[in-house]
């Protein structure tokens, strides 16, 4: 059955080849643009990764707690905040002299002013800001913490921006599956008046709607799917081009790839399926 | 298997069929003689549900009247093989492909099942030879004999033909004629709508004139054919 559907798509691709071509020209243009939010979405979520990776807590202890005190706590925030790494006051003052590179700045400071802490490297559910605020003040409930310090106002920020990030990429996708629907509502509405008559005998012959559509639906199918590869291979060759001035400018994943051309059918799909309904009434009764 | 009861259709001011009420049975052969724009058409597209009656019921075998779903209208015209005058072939599909279309409409996908239909139906309307051709390589008889062989190749009960010989030389319209009656002899009830009244006469069984939107029963009569031998 789907040969039949498959033939009779190609014949009609091959009998609107100047309609054809011009949709895929459209629809890669479409993608394309899409396809360079994706990446450029790709790459900072991987540049934002990485700098999630370096957010930390650090949980500063009182004075004078014991080390079975310590050893409590320190178990307790391994299992519900993630893997704590103990700093003592010693080295605590020891990393401060190294940062600050000159000892004679620290030479008037009698006692070790710095407090031990616990820095702890958060789970991967917890990197965000309202859910390190909330790990914070049940840390901050601890006898033995003196204080907590997470960047709060630079995790903040740095949410708001990957929020962003994303919201501009699927406002871009919205953008281009409201352009798919429109160029396939357009092409297909154009071939099927070109094959009017033929559609009007199939419709008398007793042809259901699926019939008659799918054929074409599959012709929508294939202007999407070369579009969408086409528009892959273009934004490949702009990552290719960028790389030697943006450095780090990776291309998307296989996986990325893979799903943007199988979104970019399954909104092809519905927009076609939609628009054959819409056109057959038109059409005949 | 067909009946139509107190059926109207007006288009606008214009009346085109009269309160006609009617009935065919199965494997019946019946002429509906009447001249141009008589309304011939419009009861032809009456049974196939190309239109409504503005009043009335309009019965084809289990279909009875009222507005039928797209899915059930084309699940009644896929019982029914009906022939035009212009014989509306798909003029980018060879003989074949035009043939085949009828039994992949009717959901028969398997060329194991479907080429002995296809070559069945071609060689009952002479056409073998003329698989791969494209319509327009065909003469206006073989075009007719083309949508025959497309209208029995589901070996439908029912055959329309409206107007079947109004484009085709008197040869070629005698040999389409005697075609759509062996395929009737051969079991297919016939309903055919004509403005000639000698493809009436050969064709024989019921006839029908329709005048002024109105149907009367004209006569029976045994087919020309049959006495001369052929039509």
């Amino acid at each position: 059955m789907f040969l039949y559907f498959w033939r009779e798509a190609w014949r009609s691709f091959r009998a609107h080849r100047g309609l054809a071509v011009t949709s895929v020209l459209s629809l890669t243009a479409a993608l394309t643009l899409c396809g360079i939010f994706v990446l450029f979405d790709h790459n900072a979520r991987q540049a934002l990764n990485a700098i999630g990776d370096r957010r930390e807590m650090i949980v500063y202890l009182k004075d004078d707690i014991s080390d079975v005190q310590l050893s409590t706590l320190t178990d307790k925030v391994k299992l519900y905040f993630g893997e704590p790494t103990y700093v003592s006051r010693q080295q605590a003052w020891t990393e401060l002299s190294e940062q600050l590179g000159d000892p004679a700045l620290l030479s008037g400071v009698e006692d070790n002013p710095l407090p031990a802490s616990l820095r702890v490297r958060l789970k991967p559910e917890l990197l965000n800001f309202t859910a390190m605020e909330q790990a914070a003040k049940q840390v901050l409930e601890f006898p033995e913490v003196e204080d907590v310090r997470y960047g709060a106002e630079y995790v903040r920020r740095l949410d708001e921006f990957s929020a962003g990030m994303r919201a501009t990429a699927w406002a871009a996708g919205g953008v281009v599956a409201l352009a798919i629907v429109l160029m396939l509502f357009n092409t297909l509405r154009l071939t099927l008046l070109a094959r009017r008559h033929q559609v009007e005998v199939m419709l008398r012959m007793g042809a259901s709607d699926r019939f008659i559509a799918m054929p074409y639906v599959l012709e929508g199918l294939m202007h999407t799917g070369l579009a969408a590869v086409a528009s892959l291979l273009l934004v490949f060759a702009l990552q290719q081009g960028l790389t030697t001035r943006l450095a780090g400018l990776t291309f998307l994943p296989w996986t990325w790839s893979l799903s943007f051309v199988l979104l970019a059918l399954g909104v092809a799909w519905v927009a076609s399926t939609a628009a054959l309904n819409r056109i057959l009434r038109t059409i005949g009764s | 298997m067909i009946s139509f009861e107190h059926v109207t259709k007006r288009y606008g001011e214009r009346l085109a069929l009269d309160d006609v009420t009617w009935r065919m049975e199965e494997g019946e052969c019946a002429v509906i003689h009447g001249h141009s724009a008589a309304g011939k058409t419009t009861l032809l597209r009456l049974i196939t549900h190309e239109t409504q009656p503005t009043s009335g019921v309009v019965t084809v075998g289990t279909f009875r009247g009222g507005r039928l779903s797209r899915s059930h209208r084309a699940l009644l015209r896929r019982t029914i093989g009906v022939i035009y005058e212009d014989f509306r072939l798909l003029p980018d599909r060879t003989v074949y492909e035009n043939v085949a279309l009828s039994l992949y409409i009717a959901g028969q996908h398997l060329e194991a099942d479907l080429h002995p239909k296809v070559r069945r139906a071609l060689h009952e309307v002479g056409l073998e030879a003329h698989r791969d051709l494209l319509p327009a390589e065909l003469s206006y008889g073989e075009r007719q004999r083309c949508a025959i062989a497309r209208a029995i190749v589901n070996r439908p009960a029912l055959i329309l033909a409206d107007e079947p010989t109004g484009a085709l030389e008197p040869k070629s319209a005698a040999e389409v004629l005697s075609l759509l009656l062996r395929i009737h002899r051969e079991g297919a009830a016939l309903l055919l709508g004509t403005t000639r009244a000698e493809v009436a006469n050969v064709i024989g069984g019921r006839r029908y004139v329709l005048e002024d939107g109105r149907l009367r029963d004209a006569a029976v009569a045994a087919p020309a054919g049959a006495a001369a031998g052929g039509a």
